[in-house]
C-alpha cells in the first residue's frame, strides 16, 4: 500500500532534520516506539507497540535512514516483525521550505505487510497511518518549540 | 401423494437446536482432553529456514509441538478426483504436507501444532513460535500464474499448470460457426473467489484408544466414512477398521466441509504421539485463510447467433485456479462438474470449452455450493442475456426461442447434449413461462419505462438454469477421473417390535434428512414417522456412505433406502404369506398391512416383524430377522433446472443495488417436504445474491488475504435481501424410484446471473452491458459514470 | 478472579481468567453449549445472550463484566419441555436449517420483540443485522419472527 501525505512545520529545515535524525528524539516522539536502540550510524533496533483496529502487537525489528542529503531529504527503512505479521516499509522524505519560511515535510513510500496484520488491519491501515502520523508532528512540533 | 410425501412436516431436528441442546464437535469434552493451535505462515510464499520451538515447549500448559519434521508427513493429503491434460499425461500433483516440510505455499499453511492443556495456552505457545521465513515473489491470479516468468508455486514443475482439459465439440468447428455467424458476442471476466463461510467453524477431536489400538476422530465433516477412507488409506497408512469416524449435527458445509483437512489427520496422528484427546477449532479468521474457497474463474467467452436469433456456437476459454495443492474434488469443479454443463437448457449445435487450471499461491479452491453449475449457468445467462440486449431482443423471448423442447424421459428420450451428459426430463419453456407471469413481467417493462422517465433506476434479470446432481454412476464417474464410487448406502432394520431405524450414508447439517428420510419411509411401509428413525453420521453404526454434497441425498442416498425398503416388503412378504396361508402373489401391501386380496384377510406390518424375529410359526427357507443394507448406483445424474428473476432497484446517486424482488421457480422432481425444498431455495438464492453484489476474497499483490474477516469479507445480512417468492413446476426424475432430483444447490446456481442481469439492464439505457461481480455501489457508479 | 453470575435463575460461582470471554465461560466452565462461537469480531451474532435482559453478544464480553449480572441464555428459553413462543414458532415455520446460528437467533429475535412487540418486516431486517445466517437466506427467521409477535401478543 502506499503512504503519501505532508506537513507544515514552524521551523526550519535544519532544526527538523536535526530532530528527526536523533534517535533519543525519534524514540521520544513516535507513537508507539518504545526503545530505539543503535546498532551503528543511522541503523537502529526498534521495538514497538501498535494497536491497529482490532490486531494488537509488539513489533520488534529494524530502522535504517539512508540517501541522506542534509536538510533535503532521506529515505527510511522500516523492517518489523511481530507475532501478528511482519511489515516492510520505504518512505522517502523531502524537507522543502515554504513561501512563509515555514518547511514542508514530504512523505511518499510504501509498506508492505503481511499475517494478521494484513488480514485485519489493511482495511483501516490508512486512517492509523495518518492518526499516527499527526501525533508524530504534533509531538516533533512540540519538541521543537520546548527547545 | 401419501400421508407424508408432499407435507410439509415440520422438522424433528428441530427441538434440539432451538434449545441449544445440538451436539456439535465443539460442545463435546471428553476426559483429559488437550486443545491445539497452529503456527501459520503469515507469507504467500516462502523459504522455512528455522523453526525454533524451544521457548514454546516451556510454557505454562503446553503437552507437545510438532513440526512438519516430526512424522506427521509420511504420505500428504490426497486428491480425490483425477483430470488429465489433453495430450493424456496425467495432472500434475504436488504433495499436501500436514505440516509444511520448508517451503511455505500459501498465507496460513501450518508450520506447527501446539498441544496445550487449554485453548488459550495454546494459543499463547503459538507466539512463542519462532519461525525464520524467507520471503519469496507469489502469483495468486489464476490467469497471471500462467505468464511467462510468473513465480514458480511447486518448484518440481516448468509451469504453474495443473492440468489443462477441454470438452464438446472440435474448437475449429466451434469456432468457424462463430466467424459464420450473424451476431457474436463476447465476455470477458471473473468469476471471483468466495469464502463458502458455514456458520459453525470447523472443528475435530481426535481420541486414541491404546488398548484396542482405536482412533476416534469427531469432526465437522459432510462425510464422515469418505473422510475416514482418505484419512486411512492415504494421509495416514492406518487401518481402516481401526478407526471411527463421527460427526454429529455439523453447522452448516456448503462444500466447504466435504473435504479432507490436514488438521483433522494430523490431529489424529498425533492423539496417539501424545496419548490423550485432542480438540481443535478453528477460529472465524482461520476459517478465511484455510477453509476451501469456491469459484475463481477467469473467463473468455464468444457466442454467436443467427440473424433469428438461435445460438450456433458456444466457445469459451477459461483459467481456474486450484490454488497451492489440490483439495480433495478440486480439479473435477472447473471441469466435470462445469463444462459439462455449458449446453444450458438450449440447442447451441456447437459447444467447446478449453480449462487451463493452474497453481496459485492461496488456499486450495474446491466445490462451493454449486460446484461448476453456477459458473457454467453465470456464463451463459449473463452472455444469452447480453446478446439479447445487443440484437434488441427481449431476453425472455431469445431464452424460449433457444430452448430444448419439452422431453419427459419415458415416452421422449433423454436429450443428448455436445457435452456428454444426457438430460432425464425437462420442460425449460413453461418453467420460464411460470416465472414470467409470476413476476409480471410485461407490466413491469411499462412500470420500469415510467420509472425512467422520473429518473428512477430499475432493471429486470432472467436466469435459467440446468444442473446435475446425484452425481454418479460410479462407472461414469470412474471413468471421468473419480476415484472413489458415488454411489450410497442404505440400510432399514426392522426391529421386533416394528419399528424402524434407518442407517444412511448421507450425512445432514441442516438439510433435515431426519425429517424427509422418515416421512418417506414411513410412506413406503405405511407405518407412523413416528417409529422410523434415521441414522448417520458415524462410520459405526452406517455401513458405509459416500456422504451430502451435489444435491445428492435423497435422488441417491434416498434411492439406496427404497431399495431396502423393498427387500424389507419383500421378505415380508414371504412371513404373511406364510402366516396368512396364501400365495405371496395373491398379497397386496397398503397402509401397513399385508392383505389377501379380495378379503379381509391381513396381517399387520408389526406382527411380521415379530414373526420375523420370533420365528416360531416361520416358512421354510426364510432367515430370521428383517434387516436390508443396499447400495444404489444411479444410472445417471439427475437434472434440476429452474427460472430466477431479480427486480432490483439502483440509486442514481450511490450506486446501492436494492433487490426489491426476487422470484425463484424450480424444478427440483418430485418433492417429499416443500417446506424444507423451499427453505433451501431460500437460502441458495441468498447464498446467489451475496457473490453476486456483496463476497469477494480478495488477496494483495504480496498473496495476503485482505478480507479475512466478517468486517471485510461481506456476508449478506437480514437487511441486504427481501422475501424470495418461490414457486415450482414438477418434472418427476425418471430414473430413481422417488423421482427426485435434488435442492440443495439450485438456488445457489440461478440468482447470481439473475441480479447482474437485472443490475446492467437498469444501466443499460446508459450503456452499461456488464459489471464486474460483486456489483457493489462503488463500481456500480463507476459504470454509470463511464458511460 | 472470582465471579459470580446468575445464568438463567441460577447463581454460579466460579474462578476465571481475566481474559475469559463471557461465551468462554458459558461453554466450557458451565457446559452451557448452546452458546455458539462462529466468529472473533462479533459480527455473527451466535454468540447472543441476554445480559440483565439485554442482547450482547457474549464473545467480546468478558466473564468478569458479567460478575453480579444476570444472564439467560438459549437453554433458559424454554420453560420445562415448553418451548417459548419464539422457538415454537421458529420450529412452525422453519426458521432454522443447521441450527448453529439459531441460538443467537432466537436470543436477539426475543430483544427485537421486547423492544419493538409489533416490528415490521423492515424493523425485524434491521433488527437481524448484527446475526449471520447462511443457510435460511432469513426468509423463514423474518417470518418466525413475525408470527411469534403475533403468539407474545396475543
Amino acid at each position: 500500500m502506499k503512504i503519501t501525505g505532508n506537513q507544515s512545520i514552524n521551523a526550519s529545515p535544519d532544526i527538523i532534520w536535526s530532530k528527526i535524525l536523533d534517535p533519543r528524539v525519534m524514540e521520544k516522539i513516535t507513537p508507539g516506539i518504545e526503545e530505539l536502540e543503535i546498532i551503528s550510524e543511522d541503523h537502529y533496533t526498534a521495538i514497538s507497540k501498535i494497536k491497529i483496529g482490532p490486531v494488537k502487537g509488539a513489533f520488534k525489528g529494524e530502522l535504517t535512514i539512508k540517501d541522506k542529503v542534509e536538510n533535503e531529504s532521506c529515505v527510511v527503512v522500516l523492517d518489523q516483525k511481530s507475532k501478528i505479521g511482519n511489515a516492510v516499509a520505504e518512505i522517502a522524505m523531502k524537507l522543502v521550505v515554504l513561501d512563509n519560511g515555514e518547511t514542508e515535510v514530504q512523505y511518499e513510500g510504501t509498506a508492505k505487510m503481511s499475517g494478521m496484520l494484513a488480514t485485519m488491519g489493511q482495511r483501516i491501515i490508512g486512517g492509523v497511518i495518518s492518526t499516527l502520523s499527526k501525533q508524530f508532528f504534533k509531538a516533533l512540533e512540540k519538541e521543537i518549540e520546548s527547545d | 401423494m401419501g400421508t407424508y410425501i408432499g407435507q410439509s412436516v415440520k422438522r424433528r431436528e428441530d427441538a434440539r437446536f432451538l434449545k441449544g441442546a445440538g451436539k456439535y464437535t465443539d460442545d463435546i469434552k471428553l476426559p483429559k482432553m488437550t486443545h491445539s493451535a497452529f503456527v501459520r505462515s503469515p507469507y504467500a510464499h516462502a523459504k522455512i529456514l528455522s523453526v525454533d520451538i524451544s521457548t514454546a515447549k516451556n510454557a505454562d500448559g503446553v503437552v507437545a509441538i510438532f513440526t512438519g519434521s516430526d512424522g506427521c508427513n509420511a504420505f500428504g493429503i490426497p486428491t480425490g478426483w483425477q483430470v488429465d491434460f489433453k495430450n493424456g499425461d496425467t495432472m500434475r500433483e504436488p504433495k499436501h504436507p500436514l505440516l509444511a516440510i520448508d517451503k511455505i505455499k500459501h498465507v496460513g499453511e501450518a508450520v506447527a501444532i501446539v498441544i496445550a492443556e487449554t485453548q488459550a495456552q495454546a494459543r499463547d505457545a503459538v507466539q512463542l513460535v519462532e519461525v525464520e521465513y524467507e520471503e519469496l515473489p507469489c502469483v495468486t491470479d489464476p490467469e497471471k500464474a500462467m505468464a511467462k516468468g510468473a513465480p514458480q508455486v511447486h518448484d518440481e514443475w516448468t509451469d504453474n499448470r495443473s492440468f489443462d482439459w477441454c470438452i464438446g465439440n472440435d474448437r475449429a468447428d466451434v469456432e468457424a460457426a462463430i466467424a459464420g455467424a450473424h451476431h457474436v458476442t463476447e465476455m470477458e471476466f471473473v468469476n471471483h473467489r468466495l469464502a463458502p463461510n458455514a456458520i459453525e467453524p470447523r472443528s475435530y477431536i481426535a481420541d486414541y484408544d491404546v488398548n484396542a489400538d482405536k482412533y476416534t476422530l469427531y469432526t465437522s465433516t459432510q462425510n464422515p466414512h469418505l473422510i475416514r477412507l482418505l484419512m486411512c488409506a492415504f494421509t495416514l497408512g492406518i487401518p481402516e477398521h481401526k478407526v471411527r469416524v463421527i460427526s454429529y449435527d455439523v453447522g452448516g458445509g456448503f462444500g466447504s466441509k466435504i473435504y479432507h483437512y490436514s488438521e483433522e489427520a494430523l490431529l489424529t496422528w498425533a492423539a496417539k504421539e501424545v496419548g490423550r484427546p485432542i480438540k481443535w477449532t478453528s477460529d472465524r479468521s482461520e476459517a478465511f485463510l484455510t477453509d476451501a474457497h469456491g469459484r475463481d474463474h477467469k473467463v473468455y467467452a464468444k457466442m454467436g447467433f443467427d440473424k433469428e436469433g438461435m445460438i450456433v456456437g458456444f466457445l469459451a476459454d477459461e483459467f481456474c485456479a486450484m490454488g497451492a495443492y489440490l483439495s480433495t474434488f478440486a480439479p473435477a469443479v472447473p471441469t466435470y462438474l462445469h463444462g459439462t454443463l455449458f449446453q444450458g437448457l438450449y440447442t447451441t449445435p456447437l459447444i467447446h470449452l478449453n480449462v487451463t487450471a493452474p497453481f496459485t499461491h492461496t488456499v486450495p479452491v474446491d466445490a462451493y455450493r454449486g460446484a461448476g453449475r453456477p459458473e457454467a449457468t453465470y456464463l451463459l445467462e449473463r452472455i444469452v442475456s447480453k446478446g439479447a440486449k445487443e440484437m434488441n431482443i427481449d431476453p425472455a423471448e431469445l431464452r424460449l426461442k433457444n430452448f430444448i423442447a419439452p422431453f419427459d424421459g419415458v415416452k421422449q428420450p433423454g436429450y443428448q447434449t455436445q457435452v456428454a451428459l444426457q438430460y432425464d426430463s425437462g420442460d425449460y419453456h413453461t418453467i420460464l413461462k411460470k416465472g414470467l407471469e409470476k413476476v409480471g413481467y410485461d407490466d413491469f417493462r411499462k412500470e420500469q419505462a415510467e420509472a425512467r422517465k422520473n429518473g428512477k433506476l430499475l432493471g429486470i434479470g432472467i436466469s435459467t438454469y440446468i444442473e446435475a446432481c446425484g452425481i454418479a454412476p460410479s462407472a461414469v464417474v470412474g471413468s471421468l477421473g473419480a476415484r472413489a464410487g458415488l454411489y450410497e448406502v442404505g440400510h432399514v432394520r426392522i426391529q421386533p417390535t416394528g419399528k424402524v431405524s434407518v442407517f444412511t450414508g448421507a450425512h445432514s447439517h441442516g438439510q433435515g434428512h431426519e425429517t424427509t428420510f422418515s416421512q418417506f419411509v414411513a410412506d413406503k411401509l405405511g407405518i407412523p414417522m413416528d417409529d422410523v428413525d434415521i441414522i448417520h453420521g458415524d462410520t459405526e453404526h452406517v455401513a458405509f456412505g459416500m456422504g451430502t454434497y451435489g444435491s445428492r441425498s435423497l435422488a441417491v442416498g434416498g434411492s439406496a433406502i427404497m431399495k431396502s425398503i423393498d427387500k424389507v416388503l419383500e421378505k415380508g412378504a414371504k412371513i404373511a404369506a406364510h402366516k396368512l396361508e396364501a400365495a405371496v402373489e395373491d398379497l397386496e401391501y397398503a397402509e401397513g398391512k399385508w392383505t389377501v386380496k379380495g378379503t379381509d384377510k391381513s396381517i399387520g406390518f408389526g406382527d411380521v416383524a415379530l414373526t420375523a424375529y420370533v420365528p416360531h410359526d416361520y416358512p421354510e427357507g426364510v432367515e430370521p430377522g428383517l434387516d436390508f443394507s443396499s447400495f444404489y448406483d444411479p444410472t445417471n445424474f439427475t437434472y434440476p433446472f429452474g427460472c430466477h428473476i431479480a427486480i432490483v432497484e439502483v440509486d442514481a446517486d450511490t450506486g446501492k443495488v436494492v433487490i426489491k424482488r426476487f422470484v425463484a421457480v424450480d424444478d427440483v422432481g418430485n418433492v417429499i417436504n416443500p417446506m424444507i425444498v423451499d427453505g433451501q431455495i431460500h437460502g441458495g438464492v441468498v447464498q446467489g445474491i451475496g457473490q453476486a453484489l456483496l463476497e469477494e476474497v480478495v488477496y494483495d499483490e504480496n498473496g495476503q488475504m485482505i478480507s479475512g474477516s466478517y468486517m471485510d469479507y461481506a456476508m449478506p445480512r437480514a437487511d441486504d435481501v427481501p422475501m424470495i417468492e418461490t414457486d415450482r413446476t414438477t418434472t418427476p426424475c425418471p430414473h430413481n424410484p422417488l423421482g427426485v432430483k435434488g435442492a440443495g444447490e439450485a438456488g445457489a446456481i440461478g440468482s447470481t446471473p439473475a441480479v447482474v442481469n437485472a443490475v446492467v439492464d437498469a444501466l443499460h439505457h446508459l450503456g452499461v452491458t456488464d459489471i464486474q461481480m460483486p456489483v457493489t455501489p462503488q463500481r456500480v457508479w463507476k459504470a454509470m459514470q463511464q458511460n | 478472579m472470582q465471579i459470580t453470575i446468575t445464568v438463567n435463575g441460577k447463581p454460579h460461582t466460579h474462578e476465571v481468567e481475566p481474559r475469559t470471554s463471557l461465551a468462554l465461560f458459558l461453554r466450557e466452565t458451565l457446559d452451557l453449549t448452546g452458546t455458539h462461537i462462529g466468529c472473533d469480531t462479533s459480527s455473527c451474532g451466535a454468540c447472543t445472550v441476554h445480559l440483565d435482559g439485554a442482547a450482547v453478544k457474549s464473545c467480546t464480553l468478558l466473564a468478569v463484566q458479567a460478575d453480579g449480572l444476570k444472564v439467560t441464555t438459549i437453554e433458559g428459553m424454554a420453560n420445562g419441555n415448553e418451548m417459548h413462543p419464539i422457538q415454537a414458532a421458529f420450529k412452525e415455520h422453519h426458521g432454522l436449517q443447521c441450527g448453529f446460528c439459531t441460538p443467537g437467533m432466537v436470543m436477539t429475535a426475543a430483544n427485537i420483540l421486547k423492544e419493538n412487540p409489533a416490528p415490521s418486516e423492515d424493523e425485524i431486517r434491521h433488527g437481524l443485522e448484527g446475526n449471520f445466517c447462511r443457510c435460511t437466506g432469513y426468509h423463514n427467521i423474518v417470518k418466525s419472527i413475525q408470527h411469534a409477535a403475533g403468539t407474545l401478543n396475543a
